[in-house]
């Protein structure tokens, strides 16, 4: 066993240009002083005098009719409220509105199942109680009778003959299909020295699983039709947009209220139908309603990350390495209920050539559906599957071809000249240097005197390899890209609000649209309006969480897609920009100049020429609150200032499938070396390095924790996560005993490096990051691959890898090496 | 009867209830947390009677007379703990949902080993996950505290 | 997550908290609760009367006699074994209690509750049988030993029968034990274990996670190839999961049979 080594500090090798004030400092974070005492508020914390609590009855089968539901003996005991059934349901709201085009867009969706349930755990029915073991107790005597049907587990069989057809109005299991063609494959392959073909590539589905779990408290207003949800949705827009359309109901009848949450990750994102189910039992009961989601419920029945195959690949190559293109036909397994997941379907083209200069490239994509839980975006969504596939074509065509991965990667990579790259299907990389990051990787983790440690593991009879993980963190989405897949959407662009405002007694306070989960935007706001306002983060309030309420937000309001840095921020730094003018033009009213004469510093409005000369922000803050008698009739202010942040997009062309996707693409290159004992299949990742490079760091210290985090996760998802089924559709990892997650001692010693590549095309220079820590799984799929080539040279094909395909590797190299061919082109 | 961070509450409970429920129901102490449903996670870590235990598999009626030490306790008067300053200084906390489980367990280990190595701490820390940290922060925050001892 | 109902005692004495398992079907005995309480959790068995053993100080000893045996109770924590004095005159014990998932579940969970809720992939059960333990069971009709290999008849189900509770183990004097496993993650949950004993010549390995009940191998020496041939007869049967096929744990099974006796053999040097 190796030792435990304390990290070194983090390798910090570039800074961006130097930032004056507090963006770029590490200030003390806003929101530690409450959640270190215990003291956050998250959503289960929250009471109502005589609330009910809430428990669903949840399908034992993968897909089964529904004959019938039987409540009565529930709500014969005592203190049992009420209960909901999927025929009230049909009733009383329409079908969520679905993102795709038919089939996909005939799928049935409602809050609880409705005439059949498609996935185990499945919610068919909801009681309500005074406590939360008597709900538990009543949901047990509610009887529904099913007639079970065969599940179809297998997404590459969805399209079979006779697979069973999850959804009837459908007619198909398919959600989508598409072609993406761009560049000229075949002339690509005609050009190619050889091509190097792979039968099929495997990601496995896995979620990030946050460690507190869904639910909501939900309130009605009878009076008014209001809805209130104390909550952690990470999306409350899209949220609203799901729900006021079955609820019937317009969509300021949607309070979201959130303030601390647990974690999200994108595993908050698609929780309406639970929502929505509450929303009506708290109108029929006529009473608050609790749900808690327990752990079980999480992994079986919220949302998992896609599970895509990649099959019939082709890369045509020529023999110095440089990779010419390449074909694939994807099938990405959405569950038993698409959601959000079409997106999917489009959101990896963001990266199409992943960190390479391959240009011609045909992708054959299918989105189908299987009796498993429903996806959703977690962390790395669609990109993280799409970067995992092209490192692992990027690591066999190197090995096949006989040649070092880090010479192919380098030859391949899109070079630091070259930004702002366009990628064949028109997305603009806008930064970066991953060569450099590379080279910062490669020295942390020891490369050069990697063949020493081989040599020196194998004396212990270990087997040693290094592996490398290249990934993009493509953030603030340009919305217009669901049009690619359903030409009648009506979203493109993106958008952020944020308002700052200037208080009677001079306070700043900062209202986000934003719904954190963690990642510290109380701090980071500050920081951006301090650093305008001329202030200190201590002077500038920021209202944690999110609130419909607060009327600061947009459609596309939530924290997700790595994009806060950009549009969050963005949005706070138009906000404290008009304030800053209202406030300098309010003194020079006050002070008789012009605003060009003042400036903000030390907390007060001042003279430039004369700083003694001044008003402070509370003397600002109460002339034009309470005391404005005697101002200009023409002084248009406010002091509460809401400023929306739309960076430029336009709508991609829908024929070529080609345009701008998302703004910002932030780097991670990992690299990894790990230890192998072939007599078990036991491995241990024995050395680590992440490199971040995502702009101008705000707070470099919320980065590093990102980093941290994301790889921990990535870790996880590369060794034991996983979400396997049975043939009869049983989830085999349910909870946190079988579905094991890094603890403390599991995690390598870690080292991180940052670069400074400043995004042209942020407010701040910015970029959003926070998903690029996917670099860990390709790295360790990669590593292991190296460790395992003494070994009759199996390929991994699988993003997880367990020590039973460890060991399945060793024992039979040549099945996995089954369709892999490189012939002469 | 229990005593929780120095006061005490006297309550009738079912059998059936598990403490944490009590503790975040029946008193409204909710700095304890909820994330697993087989005592995997930690997130409900306290010390009951100087023990570390989760108290997710106890009983309430189990703490009957027991002297019970939650993340509430640890701050006097609205002053941060030595420990729970360097949490924030070192940032080994992002969402704070495992924040004081690992506070706690924290605080068991510092007692029985006011210095402990890294390896000490992880093992101190294996009961409780953690998804947004990698555990690197908490590590240098809990070891922080040993050599300032 | 949540429990049915269910009553509740806290007897002062084994001789009451043997009446109360006696006098009632569906009572069972609450040691640490780290296992019972999630089973109750999962609503996967509903005891009617849990009998806590909380206050049983008898049940908490661990004691060193002059001939080298130790006799543990059955409410010894983990924790305990590992800080204890006397446990130490056989390290293998603190060794493998300190592998058990972690500071918490150490502090609660109870050598007793270990090899008496007997899931397969335990820790203890292979230990015990390896070492030759001795259990004492107390019952309405008085006290009986078994030894470790006929204490464990099936998943979840031992000697211990309703009505009766295991007051403690007894465990012969020796040092030359070893221990290996391939746990999910570090001191997670064993995919194979497997406990080996070298006393007075003779060899004793026992293989957890591949059966029911503790398989029991006695190789005729201690060289890899002999233990690995005494495993490949026992025709091992091991179940398939998400974890491990039936042939990985057949192979883990060898493997680890033969780590454990270096373990034990080079504990004596």
């Amino acid at each position: 066993m190796t030792e435990t080594v304390a990290p070194p500090k983090p390798l910090v090798v570039e800074e961006g240009k130097p930032q004056k004030g507090w963006i770029g400092q590490n200030v003390p974070r806003k929101e530690d002083k409450r959640l270190v005492q215990g003291e956050g508020v998250f959503f289960d914390d929250i009471r109502r005098h005589e609330m009910g609590y809430v428990h669903f009855v949840r399908s034992p089968y993968a897909h089964a009719r529904i004959k019938s539901v039987d409540v009565s003996k529930a709500l014969e005991l005592k203190e049992v409220y009420g209960t909901l059934t999927g025929d009230e349901v049909a009733i009383l709201t329409d079908p969520f509105f679905e993102l795709s085009i038919p089939p996909g867009a005939h799928m049935k969706d409602y809050a609880l199942a409705v005439g059949r349930v498609r996935f185990v755990g499945e919610p068919v029915a909801a009681v309500v109680a005074s406590t939360r073991e008597l709900a538990r107790d009543a949901a047990e005597l509610i009887e529904v009778d099913y007639e079970p049907l065969t599940p179809l587990v297998d997404a590459r069989k969805a399209q079979d003959d006779d697979a069973p057809i999850l959804h009837e109005e459908a007619g198909s299991n398919v959600v989508w299909e598409g072609v993406f063609d761009w560049g000229d494959f075949d002339a690509a392959v005609a050009e190619a020295d050889h091509v190097v073909k792979i039968k099929e590539l495997h990601f496995d589905r896995f979620s990030s699983t946050p460690l507190e779990c869904s639910g909501c408290l939900v309130e009605y207003n009878r009076g008014t039709g209001q809805w209130t949800m104390y909550c952690n949705h990470q999306m409350p827009g899209v949220g609203a947009i799901w729900m006021a359309p079955a609820l019937r109901v317009g969509i300021d009848k949607l309070r979201f209220v959130t303030q601390d949450i647990g974690g999200a990750f994108g595993n908050k994102i698609c929780l309406h139908p639970y929502f929505v189910a509450c929303c009506l039992l708290a109108r029929k009961l006529n009473r608050a309603v609790q749900w808690t989601e327990w752990r079980t419920d999480q992994h079986t029945a919220n949302a998992h990350g896609n599970e895509r195959w990649f099959q019939e690949i082709e890369v045509p190559v020529k023999s110095d390495g440089t990779m010419l293109g390449f074909k694939v036909k994807a099938v990405d397994d959405c569950g038993a209920f698409p959601r959000y997941e079409p997106l999917g379907c489009i959101i990896w083209a963001q990266v199409t050539p992943g960190c390479y200069r391959w240009r011609n490239i045909r992708v054959d994509f299918t989105q189908v559906t299987t009796n498993k839980s429903p996806v959703s975006p977690n962390r790395g969504y669609s990109r993280m599957q799409h970067l995992w596939f092209t490192e692992r074509v990027v690591d066999i065509v190197a090995s096949e071809l006989g040649l070092d991965p880090v010479e192919v990667r380098k030859r391949n990579y899109v070079k630091h000249e070259e930004f702002p790259y366009e990628t064949p299907n028109g997305c603009v990389y806008d930064s970066g240097d991953y060569a450099r990051c590379l080279d910062i990787a490669l020295e942390l983790v020891g490369y050069d005197s990697i063949d020493e440690r081989r040599a020196e593991a194998e004396s212990r009879g270990k087997l040693l390899g290094v592996g490398i993980g290249s990934t993009l963190d493509s953030g603030t989405n340009n919305f217009g890209q669901s049009t690619l897949l359903n030409p009648d959407l009506q979203f493109s662009g993106n958008n952020e609000v944020a308002t700052v405002k200037l208080d009677i007694f001079g306070e700043i306070v900062v209202t986000l649209g934003t719904v954190p989960q963690g990642q510290g935007h109380e701090t980071t706001a500050a920081q951006v309006v301090s650093d305008i306002l001329g202030c200190t983060p201590d002077d500038v309030n920021v209202r944690p969480g999110h609130d419909t309420y607060w009327n600061s937000h947009a459609g596309l309001s939530g924290t997700y897609a790595s994009q806060f840095a950009v549009t969050g921020l963005g949005a706070v730094k138009g906000a404290a920009d008009m304030l800053a003018g209202e406030m300098k033009k309010l003194a020079s009213v006050v002070l008789g100049c012009t605003p060009d004469d003042v400036e903000l510093a030390e907390g007060r409005a001042r003279l430039k020429a004369n700083p003694e000369v001044a008003l402070p922000f509370m003397a600002l803050g109460a002339i034009l609150n309470a005391n404005n008698a005697g101002l200009p009739e023409d002084l248009e202010i406010t002091l509460n200032c809401r400023y929306m942040y739309r960076p430029y997009f336009e709508l991609p062309d829908k024929e070529r499938k080609f345009g701008n996707l998302t703004l910002t693409y932030a780097t991670q290159i990992h690299a990894c070396v790990v230890e192998i004992d072939p007599e078990t299949g036991v491995y241990e990742i024995v050395d680590y390095a992440a490199v971040d490079d995502c702009g101008v760091r705000i707070h470099p210290q919320i980065v590093e924790g990102q980093v941290h985090g994301a790889t921990a996760q990535a870790l996880g998802a590369a060794t034991h996560e996983t979400f396997p089924y049975d043939e009869d559709g049983n989830l085999l990892t349910p909870n946190f005993y079988d579905y094991h997650v890094p603890h403390a001692l599991d995690m390598p010693p870690m080292k991180t490096g940052y670069i400074e590549s400043a995004s042209p095309f942020t407010p701040l220079g910015a970029k959003g990051m926070g998903e690029g820590g996917g670099a860990g799984i390709h790295a360790v799929c990669a590593a292991l691959q190296n460790a395992l080539q003494s070994r009759g040279k199996p390929i991994v094909t699988d993003s997880c890898n367990p020590y039973h395909r460890i060991w399945s590797l060793l024992r039979d190299p040549d099945a996995s090496r089954e369709g892999l061919e490189v012939t002469a082109s | 009867m229990v005593d929780v961070n120095g006061a005490e509450y006297e309550r009738e409970v079912d059998a059936r209830r598990l403490l944490i429920h009590f503790v975040r129901d029946d008193l409204g102490l909710t700095g304890s947390h909820i994330g697993c449903d087989t005592g995997n996670c930690g997130a409900c870590s306290m010390i009951v009677d100087g023990t570390l235990v989760k108290s997710c598999m106890m009983l309430a009626v189990q703490a009957d007379g027991a002297r019970i030490e939650t993340v509430e306790g640890l701050a006097e008067n609205g002053e941060l703990s030595g420990l729970q300053q360097a949490f924030s200084d070192k940032h080994a906390l992002q969402c704070g949902y495992c924040t004081p489980g690992m506070l706690m367990s924290a605080t068991a280990l510092l007692r029985s080993n006011p210095n402990p190595s890294e390896e000490e701490v992880r093992k101190g820390i294996q009961g409780n996950i953690c998804r947004c940290t990698g555990y690197v922060n908490i590590v240098e925050a809990i070891k922080s505290m040993g050599e300032a001892s | 997550m949540l429990l049915r109902e269910v009553e509740y005692a806290r007897p002062a004495s084994v001789g009451d908290a043997v009446r109360l398992l006696s006098s009632n079907d569906g009572a069972r005995a609450l040691a640490g609760g780290q296992t019972l309480i999630n089973v109750m959790k999962a609503r996967a068995a509903s005891p009617d009367v849990l009998v806590d053993l909380q206050d049983l100080d008898e049940l908490r000893g661990i004691e060193l006699a002059a001939d080298g045996t130790l006799t543990i109770g059955a409410m010894v924590t983990y924790t305990d074994v590992i800080e204890s004095a006397e446990a130490r005159a056989r390290p293998i014990l603190g060794e493998v209690c300190a592998q058990i998932a972690d500071v918490q579940v150490r502090n609660r969970g109870t050598i007793g509750g270990n090899v008496c809720s007997n899931d397969p992939t335990n820790h203890l059960p292979p230990l015990m049988v390896a070492l030759g333990a001795t259990m004492q069971i107390a019952g309405t009709e008085g006290d009986r030993s078994v030894p470790a290999d006929e204490f464990f008849l099936g998943v979840y189900t031992t000697a211990a029968g309703p009505g009766e509770l295991l007051t403690n183990i007894s465990i012969p004097a020796g040092r030359d034990d070893g221990f290996a496993s391939v746990p999910i993650g570090k001191d997670g949950t064993c995919i194979v274990n497997a406990a080996a004993s070298l006393g007075g010549g003779a060899l004793r390995v026992a293989i957890g996670c591949v059966d029911a009940v503790p398989v029991v191998v006695e190789p005729t020496s201690d060289d890899d190839e002999t233990v690995r041939s005494a495993v490949r007869d026992a025709r091992l049967d091991p179940p398939d999961d998400v974890h491990a096929s039936a042939d990985y744990r057949r192979h883990l099974a060898e493997v680890l049979a033969v780590r454990a006796v270096e373990h034990a053999r080079t504990r004596g040097s």
